[in-house]
């Protein structure tokens, strides 16, 4: 039993008509979850938006699980909805409007000197934040999950040397600003001293 | 020769090349001190990103994923997550910096009994009219939890639309103490105030609000920080059971709030979870409410 349930009670489930095989789909996205999760929240940058994002993709996978072909890789498919999802919402939204908040909130100055153990991941995550959605796309795939070239252009849906030009431009981008960064801050710490 | 760059680097780095190309990076890499710094650098970062996500594998799953990933549909779904706080000895101020990330540990999601319903009088009487009777208990609990954090959140929006210029009935002037020991007089419980300032956090004042039927404190931080602030933090008394901190979401705000010895907390703001966890760390160690 987890946490919240032994602290506040069982919530209430409402089972769906779904018969038995759905269970070892439903075991098969179970044990993926985790990656879709930090898959999602790296597009995202938001523990609540990632989560529902997730559960949007549970939601379309178990709705679609009769075009999942067996003996092909089922985290592959899955990650390719969480991104299908994630892109039409992006294009849904005002982007002009995210653009202008996101440039403001990094635009900020936060209290970095106050709470310095957050300080590096922070930027990293807010690095990865500023890069254009197929790039981010492409970094979190490979180089947070591990999927090869062949795996993240199969679950992104473009050629393998698309996918190395977008890692190649998000890295360094990603270079850049950890680099500007750091030499931001040494100019803060020289400034305070 | 495949062209040197940054790309040849990235994807040796990524294993993506064959046997041959690795040899040749290799051996570039031997003779160019600067191609080494740059790989150096690529590889850093990488890392960097790796571990910048790492704690998500480690959280639990939220219920409703599980429950979404079963093909169920939690009733009464409202996003809402457990976020046990540190131990007291993990948070004694200045022994460690406040590293919330490496101990965000997301319980599983819920949406059963919370923080007493703090609600409005009027908000349940208007709201609520005829009481959500004939309902199953679950679905009047989560109804009424509903309301709360629906209050909680529009105290905070009240609080934000209302600018430098009111909606605090005690502000702070002079002596910040000065405005609790106001408020407390209304109070059952003397409230104590929380230094947010290590966060860049300013106390504006207090203000009464109505909590659970009882009065309560909101207090009102103010920053110029948009990432952490502005915040408010709620006081009150309640009758229920002790609960670890709960993350929960309504009308674009993002509350926080538990119970602990009678005692009931909200700490409510747009900041991200991570500031708003840590912050609440902080809270509920100066008020001795862990």
């Amino acid at each position: 039993m987890s946490l919240s349930q032994r602290l506040a009670g069982s919530p209430v489930h409402l089972v769906s008509d779904r018969d038995a095989a759905s269970t070892g789909f439903g075991d098969q996205l179970i044990a993926v979850l985790p990656r879709l999760r930090r898959f999602a929240r790296g597009l995202t940058g938001s523990v609540v938006e990632a989560d529902d994002l997730v559960q949007a993709a549970c939601e379309r996978a178990l709705a679609r699980q009769h075009q999942f072909q067996e003996g092909t890789r089922f985290d592959s498919w899955m990650f390719r909805i969480v991104q299908t999802i994630w892109i039409d919402q992006i294009r849904a939204r005002d982007v002009r409007k995210e653009d202008s908040e996101l440039a403001e909130r990094l635009g900020s100055d936060e209290p970095v000197r106050r709470v310095e153990a957050r300080l590096a991941l922070d930027e990293v995550r807010r690095a990865i934040d500023r890069l254009p959605h197929d790039q981010r796309a492409a970094l979190l795939l490979v180089t947070v999950d591990g999927l090869s070239y062949k795996e993240a252009a199969d679950v992104l849906r473009v050629p393998v040397g698309t996918i190395m030009s977008r890692l190649a431009r998000a890295r360094i981008a990603l270079q850049l600003q950890l680099e500007a960064g750091a030499t931001r801050r040494s100019g803060n710490d020289a400034k305070a001293q | 020769m495949q062209k040197r760059s940054d790309d040849r680097l990235i994807a040796y780095l990524d294993g993506e090349l064959k046997t041959a190309e690795q040899r040749e990076v290799e051996a570039w890499l031997a003779s160019d001190a600067a191609a080494r710094e740059r790989f150096a650098a690529l590889a850093e970062s990488a890392n960097l990103v790796r571990v910048a996500f790492d704690d998500v594998l480690h959280e639990p799953i939220p219920d409703r994923l599980i429950a979404a990933a079963r093909g169920e549909t939690i009733l009464a779904q409202q996003s809402a997550q457990v976020l046990p706080f540190k131990t007291r000895q993990a948070t004694e101020r200045g022994a460690a910096p406040r590293l919330w990330w490496m101990g965000l540990p997301v319980a599983a999601s819920f949406f059963g009994l919370l923080l007493g319903g703090i609600v409005a009088y009027s908000g349940i009487s208007k709201l609520a009219p005829g009481g959500i009777a004939g309902k199953s208990p679950a679905v009047e609990m989560a109804a009424a939890d509903n309301l709360w954090l629906e209050n909680a959140a529009g105290y905070f929006k009240l609080s934000v639309s209302a600018g430098d210029g009111g909606l605090v009935d005690v502000p702070s002037t002079g002596d910040p103490r000065e405005a609790l020991q106001k408020i407390s007089q209304s109070l059952p419980q003397e409230v104590r105030l929380p230094d947010l300032k290590p966060w860049g956090l300013n106390f504006k004042g207090a203000r009464l609000v109505v909590a659970d039927g009882r009065p309560a404190a909101q207090l009102v931080y103010t920053t110029d920080n948009k990432a952490i602030g502005p915040l408010t933090l709620i006081i009150g008394s309640s009758k229920e059971p002790d609960i670890s901190p709960t993350l929960a979401r309504r009308q674009d705000v993002n509350l926080l709030y538990w119970r602990h010895q009678g005692r009931a907390y909200a700490l409510v703001g747009q900041s991200d979870i991570g500031y708003l966890w840590g912050i609440a760390n902080d809270v509920a160690w100066q008020l001795d409410a862990i």
